[in-house]
């Protein structure tokens, strides 16, 4: 109860980062964003037409005026219909969400993992050859261009001049094994680069971690390592390592899968965004803004709670 | 993922890092619990994921004809009067019905009933047409009919669907095929568009008869009749879904909708469609040219022939053919330019696959029935009309001098594999009017003369405008500019007086052009019917930004001889002055054109089909068939 | 960050930071080498920027994707580009948005950070803040395509949203620093004696953050050339001239029919250069690192 109405207050002072979001992201992007008239207008239009269009996209009306039906559509939850397709936006939400998860979070999951486990052996052997070699890969990771990977992963594992083991594009997906043959190459692209960032912070972490005074004190004591490392050392690098996770969560929903799904002409909400963008769909785009907006806002809140489950003296002022 | 991630900056937001060891192990089972639960949750989600998100349409294919078509783009909407692109057509004329069509394989296209019982009688000033349709013809069941039963297709629907063009509701890219020219059309617009008010020109005069009343002559109507944006909507379907009708068509035609988003479309076969047996003498069937792809068999069956049609919508073209190649993927794709010399033996002046691909797949080839040209804006003063006559006079030569640097054999052999025609003026080479020995001075590449031009109209380097090259911000419209700045400084044009406007989506640069703010314009048409009056009206002055005429031309003569050729039935005469207009764009340098890019369609084997997509789009498919055992 | 309170340099002592930090990065010979792969293209870039070479990359005589030779080291594109001098000249346009992106973000970072830090709790903290939240709110890509939008046909829309997002990270390190510094003896003794607040901040406070705005600086550096790439991939990029991020767009179509030269170039070059930047920023960081110095 006590953090139910904590998170109610967190969400109201939160209220004033969403409606930052909002406007910015309204004013640029439907205020001064681009227009559909004239790709809805047809071959040979009359200037009456085009009036008629623009008046029927709303484009006509005072900047509050839309603004305050745009928080309208945010708080029902309720954006209208495409103005390309015509479709519900919430059900175009609801066919493309999922992919787009589906697509992303293997590679998320798998890039984090291993990034936990690559950062602890670095850690392990700190100053050794081994962490020197790791580092030495994760810089080389972060130097190479996601583009590049992608490019490079779709010749090698895709093409027909490669191995061609896996469709060079598109998302067929009916069963689990449609799954697995659609989503290998974007998610190893991924892992790919999201390793070496992954890494190089976790085993940042890590390392301040072994450097406590506790974890001294455990080893003076003769705790073996590998307890040492699970209960005294990766224990306390949960925090910023969920953290991160937790941040990451919002971007990764939206424009993560952007390029990949670009690249690879998947249907996701990334594609679909993107689109909306250069077509100016903008009941579209202000469904993800303001849906984006609304997820970080409560992320940040579930942070804050996280931190207060884990540490009583901050308290739930 | 923002690129700036190396770094915590929320790190020293960690109070917690620095509490004593005895209140860490304390709370570790909370945040274990939670940890753990979290990701617990995350896989759960993941996991319904994967049992929901795309299982809509699982494979229950067994034992079903499938044909897989593909698409170098896709549609946006389906709806009838919004299907301004080829891509949006494949799906239209599928699905509805229109009232005539084209026959499968004659060419140059002929005119065929479709829905319509016969060729529309006209009467003898050419104004009123009547057009009887097949009786018992239904409408596939759908939610939005009374007790979701189809109910017959009357002439009533045909009125309505096109009277949708003229509601603004309706959002029509269509209504310019017959804006100004059915009696009483535009007052009933202005009257509020209200469905239950007549329109004269426009009525059914008993259950199956249309009737048509023109202000004046209009020799393309029934091309027009034939397009997807002809199609036949019923009503209660368009009241029923709103907005999404565009997603949800409810038609008559050969299949029916399964599924529709970005990357394809899914179409099964219409159980009611009417069962009209093909005569392939009356198709055009030619041995000849059409024996070699065992379209013989298809002779006597009833259209679709295909349980299953699925067309997917592929913008890259070397993905597309990888899964063109692949052999269990899409059926149909053409050859990307990138791999154009290894896949064809010969380019000219016949176009021949190389054994190993001739081996497992069918080829045909012909120019698209359209092209691309460069205008220049004549109501930029810099280069166009000017109220000061001399320096219209150095614009002319301006104008000139720069179609003189532009090398079209180049541009043909960098962009279009050195397979597209190229041909003078705008009278592309599949109408019936292309003239074959017109002068073909237009297309000299000779910056030497540029210059002279150049320099006798009395330019110099510092006085040239800035020459503003619009195009959308992709690689191809970008090296096309390149290209051009390259020609350009051969004339002596400085290079940084050639800039390139992008604009990140075709929508922004199709506003900038209809707002006529770009000195030079690349366009593309696409012929909506094969007859070059759909060119023509491109450089008719009134139909200036924002309307189709790009250049904004504007020539008393050009116009003139337009508005008389317009009511006039095809006939030699008729021909005649069409080139004098292509002359008079000609003499005036107004455009750089033009170019019609060859088409090659590859499919497999397995598939009887005799592919185009050029007029209309995609009224073949309906007789595509695909062989059982392979 | 306990530790950091007692080795902290105070100023008068700044010196000797730099100076320690100059001397210990001499010694470290990956940093070295890294910085003398960053300063050759530098170099490169400034030549370009001085008309001495690359500046044949628009010229469109060569044959469609020639071959390498003496006249084309790397080959030609499709319209017959050089390939070799627009790889060339792509890394002045690397160099450009590095250098604009990095230096404008630093110093709107920095200074609002520390604006922010000082007045720490007050009305302006709080608008600060907020505003460093909705910018990190806002997808990135989104937010570059929207600025992009917004500000059709200026050729520095790319620029503009690139600064608009990155300072916040310089931000959020500097507000912290400042917040720790400003409760430090030497801060709280130039307020005894009366020194005006802009006084403190910019000669007291900011020079002790110099060391963050460097590293952070150079890390932006790269973010920015990483992140032009791809957005010159989804066309809202590079407006004028050639980057490398458009010879790997025009090169996606390419490589899958045996042209790899134009993605090679472009790759090659963007990864060695981003590739020595990292390193160079890494061992910049542990020169400054004052836990390392006094150690």
């Amino acid at each position: 109860m006590e953090i139910l109405q904590y998170a109610l207050r967190k969400f109201i002072t939160g209220i004033p980062l969403i409606i930052g979001v909002t406007l910015i992201s309204f004013l640029l992007m439907v205020y001064f964003g681009p227009d559909k008239t004239y790709e809805l207008a047809g071959k040979n239009p009359t200037p009456e037409q085009i009036q008629e269009i623009r008046h029927q996209l709303g484009y006509d009306k005072p900047f509050v005026a839309r603004y305050l039906e745009y928080m309208k559509e945010l708080v029902t939850f309720d954006f209208g219909y495409s103005d390309s397709t015509g479709e519900r936006v919430s059900s175009i939400l609801k066919r493309t969400v999922p992919i787009s998860l589906a697509l992303i979070l293997p590679g998320f999951i798998l890039g984090n993992l291993l990034g936990i486990a690559l950062a602890l052996v670095a850690a392990y052997h700190r100053g050794r050859w081994l962490d020197k070699f790791i580092m030495s890969g994760s810089v080389v990771g972060m130097s190479v261009s996601f583009l590049i990977v992608i490019i490079a992963f779709q010749i090698l594992l895709s093409s027909n001049d490669g191995l061609g083991w896996f469709p060079v594009r598109g998302w067929n997906v009916y069963n689990f094994w449609d799954y697995l043959h659609y989503v290998t190459v974007p998610t190893l692209a991924t892992v790919f680069v999201a390793l070496g960032y992954n890494t190089r912070f976790y085993r940042a972490v890590i390392v301040e971690e072994m450097g406590r005074d506790h974890v001294r004190t455990a080893k003076a004591f003769g705790t073996p390592p590998g307890e040492l490392l699970f209960k005294h050392i990766l224990k306390n690098a949960m925090i910023p390592i969920i953290t991160r996770i937790m941040f990451s969560i919002p971007m990764v929903v939206i424009s993560g899968s952007l390029l990949l799904e670009s690249y690879f002409g998947i249907p996701g909400v990334g594609l679909v965004t993107y689109d909306s963008i250069t077509t100016g769909d903008q009941p579209i785009l202000k469904a993800v803004v303001g849906i984006t907006a609304v997820l970080f806002v409560i992320v940040l809140i579930l942070n804050d709670i996280f931190y207060k489950l884990v540490d009583p003296r901050v308290s739930l002022k | 993922m923002t690129c700036i991630s190396r770094n915590s900056p929320k790190k020293s937001n960690f109070p917690h890092l620095q509490k004593p060891l005895y209140s860490l192990i304390q709370q570790f089972p909370i945040v274990f619990r939670y940890f753990m639960s979290r990701r617990i949750f995350g896989l759960l989600i993941l996991i319904s994921l994967l049992l929901t998100g795309g299982c809509s349409d699982g494979p229950d294919t067994n034992g079903m004809k499938i044909y897989r078509h593909s698409l170098n783009g896709s549609p946006t909407s389906l709806d009838p009067a919004q299907s301004a692109t080829i891509y949006a057509n494949h799906v239209v004329v599928n699905v509805y019905d229109t009232l005539y069509s084209y026959k499968y394989l004659t060419r140059p296209y002929q005119i065929k009933p479709n829905l319509a019982a016969a060729l529309p009688e006209v009467s003898e000033d050419g104004l009123t047409y009547t057009i009887r349709i097949k009786q018992g013809v239904r409408f596939i069941d759908d939610p939005a009919f009374p007790n979701g039963k189809g109910r017959e297709v009357a002439a009533a629907d045909f009125v309505y669907s096109l009277k949708r063009h003229f509601d603004p509701e309706t959002r029509s890219q269509g209504s310019w095929f017959w804006a100004g020219r059915i009696k009483g059309m535009a007052e009933w617009k202005q009257a509020g568009s209200n469905y239950d008010q007549e329109v004269e020109g426009l009525r059914a005069l008993d259950r199956y008869t249309i009737q048509i009343i023109l202000n004046k002559p209009f020799p393309q109507l029934v091309h027009t009749l034939a397009q997807g944006y002809a199609a036949i909507v019923p009503r209660e379907a368009v009241e029923h879904y709103g907005r999404e009708f565009s997603v949800r068509p409810v038609g008559s035609g050969p299949f029916k909708l399964q599924r529709f988003d970005s990357v394809g479309v899914v179409l099964v076969r219409n159980p009611g469609y009417r069962q009209e047996p093909i005569d392939l003498a009356y198709e055009g069937y030619d041995e000849a040219l059409h024996g070699k792809f065992g379209i013989k068999e298809i002779d006597g069956r009833a259209p679709p022939l295909v349980d299953r049609l699925e067309i997917h919508f592929i913008k890259e073209s070397l993905s597309r053919w990888n899964s063109f190649t692949k052999g269990n993927e899409i059926q149909y794709a053409g050859i990307p330019k990138e791999l154009l010399d290894d896949v064809l033996a010969e380019k000219k002046p016949d176009i021949v696959l190389k054994p190993q691909y001739a081996e497992r797949y069918f080829m045909t080839s012909g120019y698209e029935n359209g092209f691309v040209h460069t205008d220049f804006n004549m109501r930029d003063p810099e280069i166009g009309y000017n109220e000061d006559k001399q320096r219209e006079e150095m614009n002319h030569a301006l104008r000139c001098a720069i179609r003189y640097a532009f090398d079209w054999e180049d541009r043909n052999q960098r962009f279009y594999n050195n397979m597209g025609f190229v041909f003078p003026g705008i009278i592309p080479p599949v109408t019936p009017e292309y003239d074959p020995d017109g002068p073909k001075d237009a297309l000299e590449h000779n910056p030497e003369k540029g210059r002279k031009l150049l320099a006798e109209a009395g330019w110099t380097a510092d006085m040239l405008p800035t020459l503003t090259y619009g195009g959308v911000a992709s690689v191809d419209s970008r090296q096309m500019f390149e290209q051009f700045r390259g020609w350009l400084t051969k004339i002596g044009y400085p290079k940084e007086k050639i800039v390139f406007d992008s604009y990140a989506s075709f929508g922004d640069y199709n506003r900038a052009v209809k707002k006529a703010k770009i000195k030079m314009v690349g366009m593309g048409w696409g012929l909506d019917y094969p007859d070059a009056e759909n060119t023509l009206q491109l450089f008719y002055g009134p139909n200036g930004s924002p309307g189709s005429n790009n250049a904004n031309f504007n020539h008393p003569e050009y116009n003139r001889l337009y508005e008389e050729t317009a009511v006039m039935q095809p006939s030699p005469e008729r021909t005649r002055l069409y080139r004098r207009m292509n002359q008079i764009v000609l003499d005036a340098c107004v455009t750089i054109s033009g170019l019609s890019r060859r088409q090659i369609f590859l499919w497999h084997k397995d598939v009887v089909s005799f592919p185009d997509q050029s007029i209309v789009g995609g009224f073949h498919l309906k007789y595509v068939d695909v062989k059982e055992d392979k | 960050m306990n530790t950091l309170a007692e080795d902290r340099n105070i100023p008068g002592e700044s010196e000797s930071l730099w100076g320690k930090a100059w001397y210990k990065f001499r010694r470290d010979r990956t940093g070295m080498l890294s910085l003398a792969v960053v300063m050759l293209f530098l170099i490169i870039a400034l030549g370009v920027w001085a008309g001495l070479w690359g500046q044949g990359w628009s010229s469109v005589e060569g044959s469609m994707w020639a071959k390498p030779s003496a006249e084309h080291w790397l080959g030609t594109n499709i319209i017959g580009q050089d390939i070799f001098e627009r790889g060339i000249y792509s890394t002045k346009t690397a160099f450009e948005v590095g250098m604009v992106v990095a230096i404008l973000s630093t110093i709107l970072g920095g200074l609002l950070g520390a604006l922010s830090g000082f007045f720490s709790n007050s009305w302006a903290d709080e608008v600060i803040l907020w505003l460093m939240g909705v910018l990190d709110s806002i997808p990135f890509y989104l937010f570059v395509a929207a600025i992009a939008f917004a500000l059709q046909g200026f050729p520095y829309s790319m620029h503009i949203a690139m600064i608009a997002t990155f300072w916040t990270t310089t931000a959020r390190l500097v507000r912290g620093e400042v917040i720790k510094l400003k409760n430090f003896e030497f801060v709280e003794a130039a307020r005894a004696i009366g020194l005006p607040r802009r006084l403190i901040i910019f000669r007291h406070i900011m020079p002790n953050t110099y060391h963050i705005l460097l590293v952070q600086a150079t890390i932006v550096f790269v973010s920015a050339i990483k992140s032009e790439v791809i957005l010159s991939f989804l066309g809202l990029g590079v407006v004028d001239g050639v980057s490398w991020g458009l010879m790997i767009a025009e090169s996606t179509q390419e490589v899958q029919a045996g042209h790899y030269a134009n993605f090679l170039t472009a790759s090659i070059l963007l990864f060695a250069l981003v590739m020595a930047f990292n390193m160079f920023s890494d061992s910049l960081q542990d020169a400054l690192d004052p836990k390392k110095v006094s150690a």
